[in-house]
C-alpha cells in the first residue's frame, strides 16, 4: 500500500517535471532564445538528408494515393483549367490594360515596388505538415542563401509573408493570410495606416481591424473607396508599398468611423509555385526579428515583424 | 540499447510523417503517427517511462511545427501519462483493447494540444476543422495501432522489464 502511494507519487513529480520543462522550453521559445533556436534549426539540417531520401524512396507512394483518391478532382480540375485558359486568351488585352493601370497607380501613388531591393528567388516545395499549419510553407533556400527570420516574401503579385524559421538550405514562410503574422499597411485610398491580419478559416481575406486614423482620433475619416489598393506602410518593418490587395468591403461605425477595412489578398497563397525572398533589412534599421514580443504569444514574433 | 530502438521507431515515424504523410491525406486531414508513437509508449511502458518517451516524441514533432517548442511534447506526454495509468488498471492486452485506447487518447492528445496552444496565445488551433482532424486522426491511429504496438513493444522492452521490477520491490 505505501510501496504503492510512492510510486504514484513519484509518477506525479516525473509529470510535473515533464511540464515544467515544456513551460520553460515554451518560454525560451517565445524570447527567441538563440541557442535554443541554433539547436532546433541544427537538428532539422541534421534530419534533412534522411528526409530528402525517405522523400525520394516514398514520394511515389504520396503521388499513387493523389492519383488513386483526387482522380475525379484531378479530371474536373483538368476541365476546369482548359475553360480558364480559353477564358484567359480571351482576356490577355484586357489584363495588359490593367497592367498599365496599375502600374499608373503605382506611379500615381509613388509606390516603387521591388525597386532596387536584393533578392533571392526560391521555390516552395510542400506546405501542410501535420494539420494545424495551414498558413506555413517550406521554401527551398536558406541561411546558406542570405536568408534570415522576419524578411519579406513576395510574388509579382504582392506580399506573400515573412520568413519564419531558416535551416542551412530551407525555411519557411508563415504567409500573409495566418491570423497570426500582423503586418502594417497603407490604404492607398484615403492614406489612412493600420494594422491588418489574415482571417482565419479563409485564406483569401486580410483584415485591417487596429491603429487605423479614424478610430485612433475618434473622427471620421473618409473610408477607402472598394477596390482601391493596400500596400505595406513606411512604417511597417518591410520595405514600403508591397501589394497586399484591394479594400472588398469597409465596416463602419453608427459615428462614421472606419472599423474593419476587408481586403481581398492579391496573391493566392493556397496555389505558390515560385517566390522572392527581399533581403532588405527592416526599415527601423533593426536586424530582422529582433523586435520586441508580446508576452506569450509566438504570433507576437509576428506582430514584431509586421510592423506598428 | 533500448534508447537506440526507440529512436530507430521514433526516426522512421518521423520520416513517414514528414514525406509520406504530407500527401497521404483522409478527408484533408493527414494520419497523426507522431501522436501513436507517443500513445502507444504510454501503453506500451507504463506511466512513468511512457510519458519520458512521448515527451521526446513530441519534441522532435515539435521541430517541424509552427507552433512553439514544447507544446506538443507537453501534450504527448498527458496522453501517455493517462494511457498508461488506465492500461495498467482497466485493461488487458487485447488488440481491439489497444485500439480503443489509442484511439481515445489519440482525440484526448491532439484536443490538448489545440486547447493548450490557444491558451498560451496560439490562434486558429480551436476552429471549425479541428472536430474532423480530431474525429479522423483518432480513427486512423486505432487502426494502426494493433499493427505499431509489437513494434513499440519491442522497442521498449526493458523499460517495461524494468518497471515491474521497481513495482515489485
Amino acid at each position: 500500500m505505501a510501496a504503492d502511494a510512492m510510486q504514484t507519487r513519484r509518477l506525479r513529480y516525473r509529470l510535473l517535471l515533464l511540464v515544467l520543462t515544456a513551460l520553460a522550453l515554451l518560454t525560451l521559445d517565445f524570447r527567441d532564445y538563440g541557442p535554443l533556436e541554433t539547436i532546433q534549426s541544427g537538428l532539422r539540417d541534421l534530419l534533412r538528408p534522411l528526409i530528402n531520401a525517405t522523400d525520394v524512396a516514398l514520394g511515389p507512394l504520396g503521388d499513387l494515393w493523389t492519383a488513386a483518391w483526387d482522380y475525379n478532382e484531378l479530371t474536373n480540375e483538368n476541365e476546369q483549367l482548359r475553360a480558364e485558359l480559353g477564358r484567359l486568351r480571351s482576356e490577355a488585352i484586357r489584363v495588359e490594360a490593367d497592367r498599365e493601370a496599375y502600374r499608373r497607380l503605382l506611379e500615381a501613388t509613388e509606390i516603387d515596388y521591388l525597386g532596387n531591393v536584393e533578392r533571392v528567388t526560391a521555390s516552395v516545395l510542400r506546405d501542410l505538415v501535420g494539420n494545424f499549419t495551414d498558413d506555413v510553407v517550406t521554401i527551398d533556400k536558406g541561411r546558406r542563401h542570405g536568408i534570415r527570420p522576419g524578411l519579406a516574401v513576395v510574388t509579382s503579385s504582392g506580399f506573400v509573408g515573412r520568413i519564419d524559421t531558416v535551416d542551412t538550405h530551407r525555411s519557411t514562410i508563415e504567409l500573409v493570410s495566418s491570423p497570426e503574422l500582423v503586418i502594417g499597411v497603407r490604404l492607398v485610398d484615403n492614406d489612412d495606416v493600420g494594422l491588418g491580419h489574415g482571417v482565419a478559416g479563409d485564406p483569401t481575406v486580410f483584415a485591417v481591424d487596429a491603429g487605423l486614423r479614424g478610430s485612433e482620433t475618434a473622427e471620421p475619416v473618409e473610408p477607402p473607396a472598394v477596390g482601391s489598393a493596400v500596400v505595406t506602410a513606411a512604417e511597417s518593418r518591410y520595405p514600403a508599398g508591397i501589394p497586399i490587395g484591394w479594400v472588398t468591403e469597409v465596416a463602419e461605425t453608427e459615428g462614421g468611423l472606419v472599423e474593419v477595412v476587408t481586403v481581398e489578398l492579391a496573391t493566392d497563397a493556397r496555389d505558390l509555385g515560385f517566390v522572392t525572398i527581399l533581403l532588405t533589412p527592416p526599415t527601423d534599421g533593426a536586424e530582422p526579428d529582433d523586435g520586441p514580443r508580446q508576452a506569450g504569444t509566438q504570433s507576437s514574433r509576428n506582430a514584431a515583424g509586421g510592423g506598428s | 540499447m533500448s534508447w537506440v530502438k526507440i529512436t530507430a521507431v521514433v526516426l522512421a515515424a518521423l520520416l513517414l510523417q514528414l514525406t509520406v504523410f504530407v500527401d497521404v491525406r483522409i478527408a484533408g486531414v493527414a494520419p497523426e503517427l507522431m501522436v501513436l508513437v507517443a500513445v502507444l509508449a504510454g501503453i506500451s511502458a507504463g506511466a512513468a517511462r511512457g510519458s519520458v518517451i512521448a515527451f521526446f516524441v513530441g519534441l522532435a514533432w515539435d521541430l517541424y511545427l509552427a507552433t512553439p517548442l514544447g507544446l506538443s511534447a507537453v501534450s504527448f506526454a498527458l496522453a501517455a501519462y493517462a494511457v498508461g495509468g488506465f492500461e495498467k488498471t482497466l485493461f488487458s492486452d487485447s488488440r481491439i483493447q489497444v485500439a480503443a485506447l489509442t484511439g481515445l487518447a489519440t482525440a484526448g492528445a491532439v484536443a490538448a494540444y489545440a486547447v493548450l496552444g490557444e491558451l498560451v496565445g496560439q490562434r486558429d488551433l480551436i476552429d471549425d476543422d479541428l472536430v474532423p482532424v480530431v474525429a479522423i486522426a483518432s480513427a486512423v491511429n486505432a487502426v494502426l495501432a494493433p499493427g505499431v504496438a509489437p513494434l513499440m513493444r519491442w522497442a521498449v522492452a526493458p523499460f517495461r522489464f524494468a518497471e515491474v521490477r521497481g513495482a515489485n520491490g
